[in-house]
């Protein structure tokens, strides 16, 4: 059942969420489904935007929670500190 | 399930606090931001771009949304969305600041106002039009004097004058500062800057929480580095305070006054104060909470987030305890050293190792171009420690930044 789901997750990264997200430069990998949860790694311009975690838990999230309601939770491995091109960069507001 | 939208600029420190603290509180979320989330057509209901520059346009566009799918609060994070915020409750009549009072706590001549009129202690200060003579403009203050900008934040653009050729580049160099791109101002914000008299003493940070015009102080936080110019750069910030008790008393009823003379009755408050033997003076006061990952030195009663009592402050909800726990913390905004490109950070492991140092999180990245205060609106990290008395935490701070090495060029 892990097996299927993350097929079915990974068809969702291919076919809806990196295309989303190319428009900032930015990927999401898929490493791992365990107990319905989905682990996620975020490259290009999502590692380490100001905005990543809008667009895992309001964007990303809810979309694999949409179409898979069977997911349990998506978690975030990204080491965001070691990205050297986000969108969004933090700084004094 | 409690709608509640959140207002987070694309250069906050705080999206994954805010967002984790409305997770924990089970909230149906909905973020905005004033450039669009990649996100935004799959999830409209959830998603949206506001332009925080004009309130009245967002408080119509949220209006239309919560006529569908109504909002139980509204909250806006950093100076950028407060009056934003303050609107678009206003329109839907939730929990709020009036945005008049909100708007006069965004522009520091507004403020300066209210807090004379209302018999606060301030340094003397002056507007000037950027058009102005700079040279004549000198000659009408006093020195040593400090120049800033209306509206920007974290020292952006403050700069000490001893002298009126000081006086003259520093009117210069805020003048080419708010004319950079990367610099949102508008309006007098755009057109003039602030010259008052330098205050000499140590500064303090008060951080609160109105509840219906009573001011709650959920910590005071020294300023132990010397804070006397040219520029102003934050560095740490150690709670609970040092100061002997009648002077935090002091300082907290001048705070609550300022509060009150603003017109600032609910939400989270940032306060900067100097006290010196002539008593507190207040430099600013913010109706939003403190910046950068700084709040993550807060924790409450059982260890609620500072972050998740503004969003129960908002939401009506109730908040067990406002009560700060007892062991002092602090945190180190870590100050770039001069102008460049980070090619390399090292002393990581051994920064984190200090006792007492629970994390450094650095939020530069290599590659990235450094820009100094003045101008410069970045920090390179943050240091974290918590230690059994506030001598001992401003010390591990310090320790763990001798550690770090950043090279630069």
């Amino acid at each position: 059942m892990s097996d299927d789901l993350k097929a079915k997750v990974q068809e969702l990264i291919d076919s809806m969420i990196n295309p989303a997200v190319a428009g900032h430069g930015g990927f999401v990998e898929l490493v791992d489904v365990q107990d319905n949860r989905v682990y996620l790694q975020m490259g290009g311009g999502c590692q380490g935007c100001g905005a990543a975690d809008i667009t895992l838990k309001s964007g990303i999230e809810r979309l694999i929670k949409e179409e898979l309601p069977e997911v349990a939770e998506v978690l975030d491995t990204t080491d965001h500190a070691s990205g050297n091109n986000p969108y969004y960069q933090a700084g004094k507001a | 399930m409690d709608r509640l939208l959140l207002l987070l600029p694309t250069t906050t420190y705080r999206t994954e606090d805010f967002i984790d603290a409305a997770r924990t509180l089970g909230v149906d979320l909905v973020c905005a931001s004033e450039k669009p989330s990649t996100f935004e057509a799959h999830a409209p209901d959830h998603l949206l771009t506001l332009d925080f520059t004009d309130p009245d346009g967002a408080a119509a566009r949220v209006a239309e949304l919560a006529a569908r799918r109504p909002l139980r609060a509204v909250v806006g994070v950093d100076d950028l969305t407060t009056v934003a915020a303050a609107a678009i409750a206003e329109r839907l009549g939730l929990r709020t600041n009036a945005v008049a009072a909100v708007t006069a706590a965004r522009d520091k001549f507004q403020m300066r106002q209210c807090l004379a009129a209302g018999g606060l202690p301030i340094p003397r200060f002056r507007r000037i039009a950027l058009k102005d003579d700079p040279f004549l403009a000198a000659r009408g203050v006093k020195f040593p004097c400090v120049l800033k900008p209306l509206a920007l934040s974290a020292s952006r653009g403050v700069i000490r004058a001893n002298t009126i050729d000081q006086f003259i580049a520093a009117f210069r160099r805020i003048a080419a500062l708010l004319a950079r791109d990367d610099v949102e101002v508008s309006g007098d914000a755009a057109q003039f800057l602030l010259a008052e008299e330098y205050v000499p003493g140590l500064e303090v940070a008060l951080e609160g929480l109105l509840v219906e015009g009573t001011l709650h102080t959920l910590a005071l936080f020294d300023k132990p580095d010397p804070l006397e110019g040219p520029y102003f750069e934050e560095t740490i910030y150690v709670t609970p305070s040092r100061l002997p008790v009648a002077v935090q008393q002091a300082i907290e009823r001048v705070a609550a006054s300022a509060c009150a003379a603003l017109g600032l009755v609910e939400g989270p408050v940032h306060a900067e104060l100097r006290v010196n033997d002539a008593g507190p003076w207040v430099l600013e006061v913010a109706a939003r909470s403190i910046g950068g990952l700084c709040s993550r030195t807060l924790r409450f009663g059982t260890g609620m987030t500072l972050e998740e009592i503004i969003l129960r402050h908002a939401l009506g909800w109730e908040i067990a305890s406002l009560v700060r726990e007892r062991r002092p913390a602090g945190v180190m905004m870590i100050p770039i050293p001069r102008a460049g490109r980070l090619q390399a950070v090292r002393g990581q492991e051994s920064a984190a190792s200090v006792p007492g140092v629970e994390d450094v999180t650095l939020t530069a990245h290599v590659g990235q171009e450094l820009v100094p205060l003045p101008e410069g609106w970045q920090y390179l990290g943050f240091i974290f420690a918590r230690a059994d008395t506030p001598d001992a935490v401003e010390a591990a701070l310090r320790d763990a930044h001798a550690r770090l090495k950043f090279d630069i060029a």
